[in-house]
């Protein structure tokens, strides 16, 4: 099968025109992608606030998740059908190019939530979880991270796998290329060619001082637009005979490797996941609330309550708006300084964006 | 175990096959049989001890539940029992009355 947009007779004659959208984008501003039930693929124009192109993903089976895009812009790689499948799909003509899908008869495989793409595009690491599955029983097997060739097509298999470790929840590429960040209990790093463990950073294992282990969250892999991947970190905080819950910032640099743990406020309000500004001098946390964080001050700046609760955050090329996505079927227009809100914009159909990525295609 | 007794035959067998180290070592089940990603309370309380911070409204969070197979015990399993169970209900808010109860299967 191959995807089908949707929109009958326009569809048809809608490939040139998304076309010359998309190799006009990068003066025209940002492209917005996400997912939603039960197999929709959306790319919306963030300065019209409108949808530009919309998919419908052959196979996702109900669930559309984790959204990579390729070095090149082309491609989406999305996690699709229940966590078993990974397609590539070209955003100018919603044609699926790559299939990948994990489990075979007797190996059901899932991967939560975790891939990475290299940077030059060309491999996709896959985190796999595999269950033997056995006439009267099911037998857990090792995890793994399995390496596909991103050119092998609707039937690709893995040319490589190596160990991996349990409870991973998202992979991190680094811009070397040459290693990747697995973020699970602790923070792991992996050589993509051997699969040799790199390096092993505490994350429940933080150095902390007088701080509990932290509760961490964490499967939206956007580095956007700063190469830097951040997300709320919870923990209690001993001071003297008592502990007070804090809300702390983590901060990973994927091509510096630096990673940095820093208190911003007792915990006050949950926030799910996190976005760093371009300047990287505030970072906007999303969950029932939105909520914008002074970096280099480690103090909450300003909080707000939202319609709903969104799950995904992402920010404009120029950092003066903030998306908004994930949960139900709107994408959210928030001014950065201000927090207020500019536009809401309803999917067509109005399809859940469940734990779907909101990723962003930034213009030039 | 030393203070538990086994009361059938199965029992029985399960503390032989542990004296005699044949018994695997349990594993954080991620994937098998249903999904439990984890092993969060669920729904009840915020971290407060309240409501107010879990997501608003409820159908927000729904398919973010089921999909990840976060709380299992209060939604279906849709990552690998019950995958159809929100098929045609794309929308928790404007599908809920049709999101069914599920039931073990024979």
């Amino acid at each position: 099968m191959s995807p089908a947009r949707i929109g009958g007779l326009w569809a048809a004659c809608a490939a040139l025109v998304v076309f010359s959208f998309a190799t006009s984008r990068a003066v025209a501003g940002d492209l917005i992608l996400t997912g939603a039930k039960p197999d929709r693929l959306f790319v919306i124009d963030a300065a019209t606030r409108s949808v530009r192109s919309e998919y419908h993903i052959p196979g996702a089976n109900g669930l559309v998740s984790v959204i990579l895009i390729s070095p090149d812009q082309k491609l989406a790689y999305v996690l699709v059908d229940r966590l078993e499948r990974v397609v590539g799909i070209e955003l100018a003509t919603g044609r699926e190019v790559f299939r990948a899908d994990l489990s075979t008869p007797d190996e059901r495989i899932k991967s939560f939530m975790s891939m990475a793409l290299t940077p030059d595009g060309k491999e996709l690491i896959v985190y796999e979880l595999p269950t033997r599955l056995l006439s009267s029983e099911y037998v857990v097997e090792e995890p793994r991270f399995a390496v596909f060739r991103t050119d092998a097509g609707m039937l690709a298999k893995p040319i490589r796998s190596f160990p991996a470790p349990r409870r991973v929840h998202m992979l991190l590429m680094r811009p070397s290329g040459q290693s990747f960040y697995a973020v699970g209990f602790d923070l792991y790093e992996y050589d993509l060619k051997t699969g040799k463990l790199l390096s092993t950073r505490g994350i429940q294992k933080w150095a902390l001082a007088d701080h509990s282990q932290p509760d961490l969250l964490a499967f939206w892999p956007v580095t956007e637009p700063t190469g830097v991947w951040t997300s709320p970190v919870y923990s209690e905080l001993k001071k003297g005979a008592e502990t007070v819950p804090m809300t702390a910032l983590m901060s990973l640099d994927v091509k510096s490797g630096a990673l940095t743990f820093a208190d911003f406020e007792p915990l006050s309000a949950l926030i799910f996941s996190t976005v760093l500004s371009p300047d990287r001098k505030h970072a906007y946390g999303v969950y029932t609330t939105l909520s914008s964080i002074d970096v280099e001050g480690h103090r909450l700046e300003k909080r707000v309550p939202l319609d709903h609760t969104f799950y995904a955050i992402n920010e404009s090329t120029d950092g003066r708006e903030l998306y908004l996505g994930g949960t139900e079927c709107d994408v959210g227009f928030y001014d950065a300084k201000t927090l207020d809100k500019k536009a809401m914009l309803k999917l067509p159909e109005c399809p859940d964006q469940s734990v779907a990525t909101l990723r962003v295609i930034h213009g030039k | 175990m030393s203070e538990l007794k086994p009361t059938n035959h199965k029992a029985d067998l399960l503390l032989e096959a542990l004296a005699e180290g044949h018994v695997a070592e349990v594993l954080a089940m991620e994937s098998v049989a249903g999904c439990a990603t984890t092993f969060d309370p669920g729904w009840e309380v915020d971290p407060f001890g309240g409501v107010a911070s879990l997501c608003q409204p409820m159908e927000a969070d729904l398919y973010g539940c089921s999909d990840p197979c976060w709380w299992p015990a209060q939604v279906p399993d849709t990552m690998s029992t019950y995958p159809n169970w929100d098929a045609g209900k794309p929308s928790a808010a404007g599908d809920w009355r049709d999101l069914d109860s599920v039931f073990p299967k024979n």
